[in-house]
């Protein structure tokens, strides 16, 4: 039955919760976070940008797991929310760094990398 | 044209073919214990040695080799015998003929080698002795020096001539290169002697590349570089036969061109035109290295060469004419350099050169007893000549311009010196009855009785210089030794400028006590002593004695004749081409001089080829003793006129009184620039600096912009051209997180596109 | 297992050098080398030279057995003889720095050491990645030495020498990848092993020899360094610390031409008889454009520097004659100019400690002065001058005749018993020849700028706080090890002719093998030449130098020929 829906078109009802939800729902949110990281200039807003694209990656990855009856991209998610927690530590704590250098959040105030 | 050398050839192969023999291993003694002297002289330089060892270390060495030489003369002298001291080249590639590369560190002991062995030995032990007090205000600075380069120089030497193949002969040929370098240059100071030792390294080298070329061109054509096998083998043998019945197109052109090139080694190291330029230049050295090395043996080694290799010269059928021009050309340029010249010791260069052009006429006329005989008459007056030059520049500080001096006949203890330099100064004028005489005159018989191309020209060519060397090493002699008693001081002791003179109170040193008009203020003049006056009375007698030589074994033509019948150089003199003709006319000895046994070669009645030339309708082998003498006494004559003192001859001739002037000064100043010119040694040196040096020179600058720029340029562009890529993309790297953000975007963007086109 | 500890005990010691606390960085290096040296002469004793030809010493161990990767160590005389310069140059560069380094002594001591290493390992890998991985390992201790402890210009130079080698041997690496890859389809499984890779290369047509002869020289060219991708070589060595000029010089030059030796010859012998002129061009135009460089330098370094180029040119044309005389010479020569080259640079670093500086215009005269210095300065230029009875002139003229007698001179029916098989002949020989004057040229001029003269100092010149005037019992101490090595090789280089005569006559054996006819002409060439036009026969022997008498023998042997096709 799974591997009929995975063949099939797009969904006509929504009946049914079938994987292309759960990837629908994952690329709006990658999009979202995409256009939010740059459009925006605030870091913090930019980093909670970055975390949605990162939980959107994780649920196409739990969305895989269940679609394939395999438990290897939900032990990865779940090594991706940790890393992600840490991550968030290390970037909250750079941004309150950068803060305090500049006495600002805009983002595009950096711009040592230039070449 | 070559009919003679081909004719002549028939005995000079069967004796190439001659069985050779093993030497007995001491004679590894005669150029080893050289070599004990340079390696007891080292130690003496590192233990800080600051007597007069090594000069008597040197003497004894030296005493040592010429015994043994003298024995080895005795036990060995008309055999061929090699001794081999270890392997110096092996290698081989497979087992035939020439595929091998073999050179013994051995020597080959035939006649021609013992012949420059004795005189080697013995004028280097006697100047080495003339050193020992000449060198002495140099104890404990570069005395040391000097006989380690002396020692190492004779050992060089001996194994130049002693060596069984050629790459011997070129490890000699370099060593002696070296050691003149080293001793050129020994008053390192003077900017002068630097550049003199540089220019005689440079201007041999380029010889050596001729001779490097010429060894291997032997090597490459006949498979081998050991005289035994080469002088044995059948190629070389078949090819002497070809010229001998007229064939000589069948000698292939590479086997033509070997003498050739050993021509231009031979030129090189022998200071013949146009590699001349730098023996003059060598006089800066001190004088005992002039006698024994510029005058006396190093120049001899490109004679040894042509002597040696003789059977390869007869092969090429332009070698030996091009070395007759050159060795004309040569003897004639020098002469008149000769004769402008002021520097004494100069002018004794230049006959040196000049001389040494006499001898290379002489073997190209082949006549190597002629060209042979006169290397060692050469030797011992012209040793002798240089030692003279050195007592006197030894005792008035470094003094050595006839203008300024004069007289020296008549002071107090420079009478053997006037004495040794009078006797000298006969041989090479080739004033009758001297050893000088005799030997020139062989040459000169030769040039008119050789046929060949305009050698008779040549002939009157070289009667012309004889003419000229005569009058002027008499201008020397009536300058320095005659006249009123008059000197300057030198300025300079040999470039050391922290020597002081020493005057050795108590010693033989007699000081003039009068007539001191014109000289510095405390200046006395510095006789030579006892070991300066032994030598240059030895070397005297030698020289006389040498024309003794003549009279060994005339049938022969001299005891040189002799030596040279067992060797390579086999005397094609005896074998000549006129001789035989000459006793057919003739019919019977020549009795005119009691010595002259140029008719008693009867026995090669079947090379009667009629080709023999003539002077002026006679015969040349007897009329020369004549014409050659009018020509050394004219010289002479003119000498006297010109430079003699007042009252030689009363009224006519002589009639100088003063050191710096005499009758030629009017003569010159008629002939307008030409003294000057030659003075200026026809401005060979200024012509070889603008057509070679300053080219060469320009173009190495070039060169080096080239590699700067150029090559290295390109090597820097591929450096720069990632460089100029990067500086491209530079804009790019705008620095703010949002263009990364953006072109990350985009990037996945177009990858999403690129998979969703490719896949859909 | 000599040559494993060989590899190992220098490394050992820089690892102890590192990371002992104390200051003992220089009596540790001394020490290793030392052994070093103690270890290669029972290699040299432990070694049957009666069989040169056969790789011996052998130490075999799989590394990556799944690409036919293994740890295979071994040597022939060739190998062996190189590996004892480098180990006899290791105690002198190393004793020889004492006074020169003062800072970083750890690093300098410790990247030397390992140089060291990998140096002997490239002499003696028997196979191909291993000899690459420590051929290319050789740059990174140099690099350093250069980088760090060089003189003003250290960083431009360092990085250039780093990328020019590094560009070409990764050419050279393309090439060897090729071979191996050829090897791999012919039998069915990776092998690195150097002759089993030989043999595969030599079954190459000539259109493929070719290409990987051009990546090869690519790489050992530029080590050479062969005219004109020599730029990087008298920057390097103006401004490398005296041990590293002197290694430079003595032994990472060799590297290729041993290179050129070990692989160009036996790989590719088709492809470097067709080419061999074109190179030996190349080879010529660097000896005399080096030298006549040489000749207009101020600075005393980079004159010997270019001097190297000019040199190196007649060792490769030794190669290029590929004959058993120059490849015999070319051996000698690389050893030789290790030799005297290397002493060259020692001596200007003990001149430079002194003045602080190496323009000839500032110093000069130094006769007077320092007297041992200058006795060794003359010496050691004229072993480089190539004075018989000193070992450059054994190998240079080696070389020469290598070149001369390497032609189609057998051609002529046994007339010329000493010619070999080859591509080149009497011309490149003569030409090469003129290398010699310009050699004195400039070595003499050199010397009487430094040397004779009157005594100049820099301005503001000071004594040595440490050092005496002359060289002290320690440099001397370093210098007579060289001096007696040229004059041993230069008296009694017969036997070692004779120790290397097997693997040369084995490497020769493989372009011989191309002498078909037995006329010495390479067989393709007639081909050519009598396919495109007949009538070049007679303006070939006329090219060759024989006279008309031989040009019916040169017709003849045409026509014998034309039969054989």
């Amino acid at each position: 039955m799974m591997t009929t829906l995975a063949q099939s078109g797009f969904p006509e009802a929504m009946t049914t919760l079938t994987l292309y939800h759960y990837l629908f729902i994952s690329a709006v949110m990658f999009t979202l976070g995409l256009i939010g990281f740059i459009t925006r200039r605030n870091l913090i807003v930019m980093f909670l940008c970055t975390e949605m694209m990162f939980q959107a990656s994780g649920i196409a990855l739990v969305a895989f797991s269940r679609f394939y009856l395999e438990y290897t991209g939900q032990v990865f998610v779940i090594f991706v929310l940790t890393i992600a927690a840490a991550e968030a530590a290390l970037a909250l704590a750079l941004v309150v760094l950068l803060f305090k250098r500049n006495e600002t959040l805009d983002g595009s105030v950096w711009s040592l990398l230039k070449g | 044209m070559m009919i003679s050398p081909a004719t002549s050839l028939a005995s000079g192969a069967a004796d190439a073919a001659a069985a050779v023999g093993a030497a007995p291993t001491w004679v590894l003694a005669i150029p080893f214990l050289p070599m004990l002297a340079v390696v007891l002289n080292t130690l003496c330089a590192v233990f800080g040695n600051k007597t007069k060892l090594p000069a008597w270390i040197t003497v004894g060495c030296l005493a040592g080799s010429f015994v043994v030489t003298m024995l080895a003369y005795m036990a060995l002298s008309g055999e061929t015998n090699t001794v081999t001291a270890w392997h110096w080249f092996d290698l081989s590639w497979g087992d035939g003929v020439g595929q091998s590369m073999v050179a013994n560190f051995g020597f080959y002991i035939d006649n021609l080698t013992l012949l420059w062995m004795m005189f080697v030995t013995g004028l280097a032990t006697l100047i080495a002795i003339y050193a020992s007090e000449y060198m002495e205000h140099d104890v404990g600075k570069g005395y040391t020096r000097f006989f380690v380069a002396f020692g190492l120089f004779v050992f060089s030497m001996l194994c130049l001539v002693m060596g069984d193949n050629l790459l011997m002969l070129y490890l000699g040929w370099e060593g002696v290169g070296l050691c003149s370098y080293l001793l050129i240059g020994y008053f390192y100071k003077k900017p002068e002697a630097v550049a003199a030792a540089k220019k005689a390294f440079i201007v041999n080298r380029i010889g050596d590349l001729g001779l490097a070329i010429g060894v291997m061109l032997t090597f490459v054509h006949f498979g081998t570089l050991e005289y035994e096998v080469l002088f044995n083998s059948a190629q070389l043998q078949g090819y002497i036969s070809a010229v001998q019945e007229g064939r000589a197109g069948d000698v292939p052109l590479m086997a033509q061109l070997i003498a050739v090139f050993l021509m231009i080694g031979a030129f090189g190291k022998s200071a013949q035109f146009p590699l001349y330029v730098w023996l003059p230049d060598a006089m800066e050295g001190p004088t005992p290295v002039s006698a024994l090395i510029h005058a006396a043996t190093m120049v001899t080694a490109g004679l040894y060469l042509i002597a040696r290799m003789l059977p390869v010269f007869l092969l090429s059928e332009w070698a030996l004419p091009v070395v007759a021009w050159v060795g004309t050309i040569t003897a004639l340029l020098a002469a008149t350099i000769g004769m402008a010249q002021f520097d004494i010791k100069r002018i004794m260069a230049y006959s040196t050169v000049s001389q040494l052009g006499y001898m290379f006429a002489g073997l190209a006329f082949l006549s190597s007893t002629g060209g042979v005989f006169h290397v060692v008459t050469h030797a011992f007056f012209k040793a002798l000549l240089f030692l003279c030059c050195g007592a006197v520049m030894h005792g008035f500080a470094g003094q050595l311009d006839l203008r300024k001096l004069s007289g020296l006949w008549h002071m107090k203890g420079w009478r053997i010196v006037s004495i040794g330099m009078l006797i000298g100064c006969l041989n090479l004028a080739g004033v009758p009855f001297t050893a000088g005489y005799f030997s020139k005159d062989m040459i000169l018989a030769e040039a008119f009785v050789t046929p060949g191309y305009g050698y008779s020209f040549l002939g009157w060519v070289l009667l012309l210089t004889a003419g000229m060397t005569a009058y002027y090493t008499f201008r020397v002699f009536f300058r320095v030794f005659t006249g009123p008693v008059q000197y300057e001081a030198g300025d300079e002791h040999h470039g050391s400028d922290d020597h002081s003179h020493e005057h050795e109170a108590g010693d033989a040193h007699g000081h003039d006590g009068h007539s001191h008009e014109d000289h510095h203020g405390h200046f006395h003049p510095h006789a030579p002593g006892m070991r300066i006056n032994g030598v240059l009375a030895t070397l005297s007698v030698l020289a006389i004695l040498a024309a003794g030589l003549y009279f060994i074994s005339p049938e022969k033509h001299g005891w040189i004749g002799d030596m040279l019948e067992e060797s390579t150089a086999h005397n094609i003199y005896t074998a000549d081409h006129s001789s035989a003709a000459m006793f057919v006319i003739d019919g019977d000895a020549h009795g005119a001089h009691g010595h002259d046994s140029h008719g008693h070669a009867g026995d090669h009645g079947d090379h009667a080829h009629g080709a023999h030339g003539s002077i002026l309708g006679y015969d040349p082998h007897k009329v020369m003793y004549y014409i050659s003498a009018v020509f050394g006494l004219t010289g002479i004559l003119i000498a006297a006129w010109a430079h003699g003192p007042k009252g030689l001859v009363s009224g006519f001739i002589g009639g100088r009184v003063e050191a710096g002037k005499c009758r030629m000064d009017g003569v010159a100043a008629k002939l307008g620039p030409i003294p000057r010119w030659a003075e200026n040694k026809w401005y060979v040196d200024e012509f070889y600096a603008f057509i070679f040096v300053t080219p060469l020179r320009v173009v190495s600058h070039i060169f080096h912009m080239i590699d700067k720029l150029l090559v290295d340029g390109l090597v820097n562009l591929f450096g720069y051209l990632p460089r100029m890529l990067g500086r491209g993309a530079q804009p790019g790297q705008s620095g703010v997180l949002h263009g990364y953000a953006l072109s990350m975007a985009g990037g996945v963007g177009v990858i999403l596109f690129i998979v969703a086109w490719v896949t859909l | 297992m000599l040559l494993p500890l060989l590899i190992v005990i220098p490394l050992l010691c820089a690892g102890l050098i590192v990371f002992n606390p104390r200051e003992q960085a220089r009596y540790i290096a001394a020490g290793g080398s030392l052994l070093s040296v103690v270890l290669g002469v029972a290699a040299l004793m432990a070694f049957d030279w009666s069989k040169g030809g056969t790789d011996q010493l052998n130490f075999i161990m799989d590394w990556v057995p799944s690409l036919g990767l293994q740890m295979s160590l071994g040597t022939d005389s060739v190998s062996l003889l190189l590996i004892a310069l480098t180990i006899l140059l290791g105690p002198i560069c190393i004793i020889g720095s004492f006074s020169a380094i003062k800072e970083h002594q750890k690093t300098y001591y410790a990247w030397l050491l390992i140089l060291q290493s990998a140096m002997i390992g490239v002499f003696c890998a028997r196979d191909l990645v291993l000899f690459y991985i420590c051929f290319e390992f050789t740059l990174v201790p140099m690099y350093i030495l250069i980088a760090m402890f060089g003189s003003s210009n250290r960083r431009n130079a360092s990085t250039k020498f780093f990328l020019y080698t590094f560009t070409g041997s990764v050419i050279a690496l393309a090439g060897f990848a090729y071979v191996a890859w050829q090897h791999s389809m012919l039998a069915g499984q990776w092998s690195f092993d150097m002759a089993e890779l030989g043999a595969t290369a030599r079954s190459m047509n000539l259109h493929q020899q070719s290409w990987v002869l051009l990546a090869l020289m690519a790489g050992f060219a530029v080590k050479v360094p062969l005219f004109p991708v020599h730029t990087w070589l008298p920057l390097a060595h103006t401004e490398a610390p005296t041990a590293g000029s002197v290694i430079l010089a003595g032994v990472l030059l060799k590297l290729g031409t041993y290179g050129v030796y070990k692989f160009v010859l036996p790989f590719v012998p088709e492809a470097m008889l067709e080419y061999a002129p074109l190179l030996a061009v190349l080879a010529i135009i660097g000896i005399i454009y080096a030298g006549l460089i040489c000749w207009v330098q101020t600075d005393i370094k980079k004159l010997v520097a270019y001097s190297s180029v000019s040199h190196l040119g007649f060792c490769m044309l030794g190669l290029f004659a590929v004959n058993s005389v120059g490849v015999t010479g070319s051996v000698l020569y690389m050893l030789n100019h290790g030799l005297s080259t290397g002493a060259l640079f020692l001596m200007i670093g003990m001149m430079y400690e002194r003045y602080h500086t190496r323009s000839m215009k500032e110093v000069g005269g130094l006769g007077s002065h320092m007297p041992i210095w200058s006795c060794f300065m003359v010496f050691f230029v004229m072993a480089s001058v190539g004075l018989p009875g000193l070992n450059g002139f054994v190998s240079e003229i080696m070389c020469l005749v290598g070149t001369f007698q390497s032609g189609p001179w057998t051609g002529e029916a046994g007339a010329t018993p000493g010619g070999t098989f080859g591509t080149l002949g009497p011309v490149y020989a003569a030409l090469a020849g003129l290398g010699m004057i310009v050699a004195a040229m400039y070595l003499l001029y050199m010397t009487g700028k430094i040397v004779w003269g009157e005594y100049r100092e820099p301005e503001g010149h000071h004594e040595h706080e440490e050092l005496p005037k002359d060289l002290n019992a320690r440099e001397i101490g370093v210098l007579i090890p060289l001096a007696l090595g040229c004059l041993i090789f230069g008296l009694f280089p017969a036997p070692l002719m004779k120790a290397i005569e097997e693997p040369v006559n084995d490497t020769i054996a493989y372009v011989n093998a191309y002498n078909v006819d037995g006329t010495g002409r390479h067989t393709e060439w007639v081909h050519v030449e009598h396919a495109s036009h007949d009538d070049h026969a007679d303006d070939h022997a006329h090219d060759n130098g024989h006279d008309d008498g031989h040009g019916d023998h040169a017709d003849d042997s045409h026509s014998e020929e034309d039969e054989g096709h």
